[in-house]
């Protein structure tokens, strides 16, 4: 199975230099993306300093942790967001017939993908923790990268749920896009600035408010003023991201013994 | 032109039309899509207004009018009616299209038209659900005029960038992430995400001399009365002229274009 992963990541990284020019063409669109939203950010901060107490450095942290959770989730688990497709054209039904683990098997399929999402991530955490003024300590990197991949692992439970889903539901892509839009744009702000439902959600529902919200308000010693809640639940971040997924994957299982394929 | 040389052009349109329809799911989609973002927007702008100064000219009911008309225009200019350059290109097809008696540029713009008349429907319900969510300004009738003519040319010039965009595919074959680059860029620089006024000293003057400005912030501006009716011929001038120059621009690439053709593979 190692041998397997080792080799998937040969193949990925081959392409990344067939391809060259593309490559360097979407690392730029990358760039450009996160570039736009934050400065679309600073803009709108310069001119209105305080988004319910936090100012423009602390949401860069936010966004800092949310972007490297999230591309950590891209880098290794991607493809859980293409079973939906896979599902509907049938050749999801190969993976079923072959002596390995299903997941693991939808995990390496070759699609091109590099991390270079994750370095820009991890370049934009690395100028936001000690720009929101946090002192940098073993202690600290060690759970933010705690967060990181339990962050990452929150994005897997959800791609994982969705893609169960397409089992049932061969077209699951309004469920997956409204899901995508509160996960890319609700996670920018302090969820205080929503509605008490909107809230609830995000902390409960889809904890994406633990891939930064609450982590952040720890980290930066805030006041919780969106649930009310004692900052140190920013601490359960890792718990959150393994119960999250490991529901999912069961759900997942589940959704494997009553898999019947599309006829397609 | 007489009729009968419009006419295919209109079949085209109306073809374009048809075939989005089909397409209903995503139609749906980019409707809820807006319907969330709207929501969002009245909760950013509100606490961002609840605990700061208020810009001089600009209150909070003026920004959320702002950006939810934005957001409605955006249902219409984020419609690329010549991506299909880029897709005849990559089959081959083309070739046999430049053959045919009619004006390609056209056909783009007309199969572009069709597909936005579409979405331009699209615009009620989701006015509809947002008047739910936000409250909108409606301007003076005078005013609704001059911002119609205003978004008009603003259509156009935003179909000329995307046309010169598309047109690079002929040299380079894969525009893709070079025309998302800059799509998301000139969102920003257009004034669709933020207004323009926002942006501080240098930096502001600066972007409202570039042809972005013309997409979207124009348009804005004048609905929002910012630019008052004293400024309106100003406005429309300078529109008129980056849709002049976007027009020369896109005749030079298309005539070089059309004259060196490379079909890959097909």
């Amino acid at each position: 199975m190692l041998a397997a992963y080792a080799q998937y990541w040969r193949l990925n990284l081959l392409t990344l230099f067939e391809y060259r020019a593309n490559s360097i063409m979407w690392f730029a669109f990358a760039l450009v993306y996160h570039a736009v939203a934050l400065g679309a950010l600073y803009v709108t901060m310069h001119q209105f300093p305080s988004m319910n107490g936090w100012t423009f450095r602390e949401m860069l942290l936010l966004y800092a942790l949310w972007m490297t959770g999230h591309e950590l989730h891209n880098a290794l688990f991607f493809q859980v967001v293409g079973v939906p497709e896979l599902v509907r054209e049938g050749g999801f039904d190969r993976f079923l017939v072959r002596p390995l683990d299903t997941l693991f098997q939808v995990l390496i399929v070759p699609q091109q993908l590099l991390p270079d999402g994750l370095l820009l991530a991890l370049v934009t955490l690395g100028i936001a923790m000690p720009f929101s003024g946090l002192r940098i300590t073993p202690l600290l990197l060690f759970f933010v990268a705690l967060v990181v991949a339990g962050g990452a692992l929150i994005d897997l439970g959800i791609s994982l749920a969705i893609a169960t889903i397409s089992f049932w539901v061969v077209r699951v892509d309004t469920l997956r896009w409204a899901v995508m839009s509160l996960e890319q744009d609700f996670t920018r702000y302090p969820i205080s600035i929503y509605a008490r439902g909107v809230r609830v959600v995000l902390a409960f529902i889809l904890p994406f408010a633990f891939m930064n919200y609450f982590p952040a308000t720890f980290l930066l010693s805030k006041q919780e003023t969106g649930l009310g809640l004692n900052p140190v639940v920013g601490l359960l971040t890792p718990a959150i991201g393994v119960a999250w997924s490991a529901i999912s994957y069961a759900f997942w299982r589940i959704g494997l013994r009553h898999y019947q394929g599309t006829g397609s | 032109m007489p009729i009968a040389a419009i006419l295919p052009y209109w079949e085209f349109a109306k073809k374009a039309f048809a075939r989005e329809v089909t397409y209903r799911f995503e139609v749906f989609t980019s409707v809820g899509s807006l319907v969330l973002r709207i929501y969002l927007l009245r909760c950013l702008w509100t606490a961002l207004y609840a605990q700061n100064a208020a810009p001089l000219n600009l209150p909070l009911h003026a920004m959320i009018t702002y950006a939810t008309v934005a957001l409605l225009m955006s249902l219409v200019l984020e419609i690329d009616g010549t991506r299909l350059i880029r897709e005849k290109l990559r089959e081959g097809t083309i070739a046999t299209d430049l053959m045919k008696p009619i004006s390609l540029p056209f056909y783009f713009f007309s199969d572009g038209a069709g597909r936005t008349l579409l979405y331009g429907v699209l615009v009620v319900p989701t006015l509809l659900c947002a008047l739910l969510l936000v409250h909108i300004d409606v301007p003076a009738p005078r005013a609704l005029g001059v911002f119609a003519l205003s978004f008009l040319i603003a259509y156009c010039v935003n179909f000329l960038l995307n046309f010169c965009m598309n047109a690079i595919a002929f040299w380079t074959l894969e525009t893709f992430a070079l025309q998302l680059i800059v799509r998301w860029v000139s969102d920003l620089l257009s004034g669709q995400i933020i207004p323009l006024t926002l942006f501080p000293g240098v930096v502001g003057r600066l972007l409202f001399a570039l042809p972005f400005a013309a997409i979207y912030s124009t348009p804005l501006l004048i609905y929002v009365g910012i630019v008052s009716p004293r400024q309106w011929g100003t406005a429309l001038a300078v529109q008129l002229l980056w849709l002049a120059a976007f027009s020369l621009l896109a005749g030079a690439i298309w005539r070089a274009a059309s004259r060196r053709i490379v079909v890959q593979g097909g």
